[in-house]
């Protein structure tokens, strides 16, 4: 299993090039220019264009404990747009099938609308009254084979960059074998063990 | 090659502040004119004149990348995104609003991170730490035939007061009975114990737990439900051998009253004709009898069907011989 804190990876637990005071990080203001203070000379044609060259790349760890394998992940999420979740669909797919994961099913489950009716006015006025309405609309996405690594990379990465006001639910199905002790009834093994002690 | 003004080859780059020279569009022709000289957006005309920048989108190329200029999630920033959106209800006799200054814009999570580019350059740094599905379970019956246990578990996400969702909590365990070593008694015994929770037709056991605060203890609850039911199907207790019709749940015919009514009926009716005394043995093994006991245990287990009534009526008619 890869490690799984891909957050901060190995390399980088300390801050490092990450802090605000290395010197790497340190670009020196003047007069309103940004003088750049990294390792290769860049032609300012775009001021903003940073390049970091030597940027330590996470290591990856390989454990020896078996992976966990997920027979079906259920995606689905909730929000007051369908423009928004349809962007998000769209990001979510294109990223399922980057990192290789076989989609089963994407579908629109059935929007909900949930609406009060209340008084206009504070005091009075019973035959006024003003209607609110709070829209939920949903989209389902349903992947199935992965294992336990890949799962939480994309589960991590779509989570990452759920949009605002948006939830997700995320249903796991999960392989696993039969446990030790169910393979054989116990009273046969003490009823052996029973007998060897008597003999 | 490296300006010429720089007298010293970086030493420290932090202490560049105090040497190096600053290169201003004047001096080193390399660096672009941020600074607009003839000014229509300044603030206040005359002494007071503040040196606005062009916005940065007169100075993007249609090769850039993208990516640095969206790298993360940020709000929209009309002067970083060269599209000419408009966004609003039009006034009459209008156009929708501009985007400098809209704040619908600003409202509207935007998703300009996450270009396809932007993903597809994202997945392929993830993709180191994924790992691929095994080849050999490609079907659902070949995960079914290692794996025959299925754990089925929620998480949430959103945003809110609280970041935890009770309903979190819930572990549901399926696991088909025949691939669990279960012999006749104990598999009766098993159904019998979990009642509710068994579907015959699927012959799927389904437990459901949700009595413990977290997800891990849930699971390992549902595991340990599932050895105890094990374990205790298997034990034969003093007070089963009690058993009477009324508890067994399907219907055997061996040491039934059927079966004794039967055998007293024909011998009554061959003891009547005076033939050869036939032996219980004989009786049991002949075909009518056959035919009968199949349509009774057909009649019990399945019910009242026309196919089943025919097939009890024929029997008995062959039984009794009559026509």
């Amino acid at each position: 299993m890869k490690s799984d804190d891909w957050r901060w990876p190995e390399a980088i637990k300390s801050p490092g090039i990450f802090s605000l005071n290395h010197p790497k990080n340190i670009t020196a203001k003047r007069d309103g220019f940004l003088l750049h203070t990294h390792m290769k000379w860049v032609q300012f044609s775009c001021l903003h264009m940073d390049v970091r060259t030597d940027i330590d790349k996470p290591k990856i760890s390989i454990s020896d404990e078996p992976d966990t394998l997920y027979k079906h992940l259920s995606v689905l999420v909730k929000g007051h747009d369908r423009a928004v979740l349809d962007s998000y669909e769209y990001f979510a797919v294109l990223a399922a099938k980057e990192l290789g994961i076989s989609i089963k099913k994407v579908h629109e489950p059935p929007r909900k609308i949930e609406r009060l009716t209340l008084l206009k006015s504070v005091h009075i006025f019973k035959k006024h009254r003003v209607q609110y309405e709070m829209r939920t609309y949903y989209r389902c996405l349903e992947l199935q084979h992965l294992t336990g690594s890949t799962a939480d990379v994309y589960l991590e990465y779509i989570q990452r960059n759920l949009p605002e006001g948006v939830a997700m639910e995320v249903t796991k199905t999960r392989l696993e074998q039969l446990p030790e002790h169910i393979k054989e009834p116990l009273w046969e093994m003490v009823g052996k063990e029973e007998k060897a002690s008597k003999a | 090659m490296a300006a010429p003004m720089r007298r010293v080859a970086r030493p420290r780059p932090w202490a560049l502040r105090a040497f190096a020279t600053v290169s201003s569009p004047a001096s080193d022709p390399q660096v672009a004119n941020t600074l607009k000289t003839e000014n229509t957006k300044t603030s206040k005309s005359g002494k007071n004149r503040k040196q606005i920048p062009n916005p940065r989108t007169t100075k993007m190329t249609v090769g850039q990348d993208w990516m640095s200029v969206y790298p993360s999630s940020a709000p929209f920033k009309p002067s970083a995104v060269p599209l000419p959106i408009r966004m609003g209800y039009p006034v009459e006799k209008g156009v929708p609003m501009a985007k400098e200054g809209n704040l619908e814009l600003l409202k509207i999570p935007n998703f300009l991170h996450l270009t396809p580019v932007a993903i597809k350059n994202h997945c392929a740094a993830l993709k180191d730490f994924c790992t691929d599905w095994p080849s050999a379970l490609d079907s659902d019956e070949k995960c079914e035939k290692h794996f025959p246990i299925e754990i089925e578990t929620a998480n949430y996400v959103s945003a809110g007061p609280s970041l935890y969702n009770p309903k979190s909590r819930v572990v549901t365990l399926k696991v088909k009975l025949s691939k669990l070593n279960l012999d006749d008694h104990a598999k009766k015994k098993f159904i019998k114990l979990v009642g509710e929770r068994y579907c015959k037709n699927t012959d799927l056991l389904t437990i459901t737990t949700d009595r413990c605060p977290l997800q891990r203890q849930n699971y390992d609850y549902a595991m340990y439900l599932l050895t105890v039911l094990y374990h205790e199907s298997w034990k034969t207790e003093e007070w089963e051998k009690k058993m009477t019709e009324a508890d067994m749940e399907e219907y055997i015919w061996e040491n039934s009253r059927s079966e004794k009514n039967v055998l007293k009926t024909l011998l009554q009716i061959k003891a009547s004709e005076k033939t050869s005394a036939v032996t219980k043995e004989e009786l049991l093994g002949s075909e009518e009898v056959e035919n009968y006991k199949k349509s009774v245990v057909a009649l019990k287990n399945a019910g009242d069907t026309e196919n089943n009534l025919s097939q009890y009526k024929e029997a008995v008619k062959k039984l009794l011989n009559l026509i």
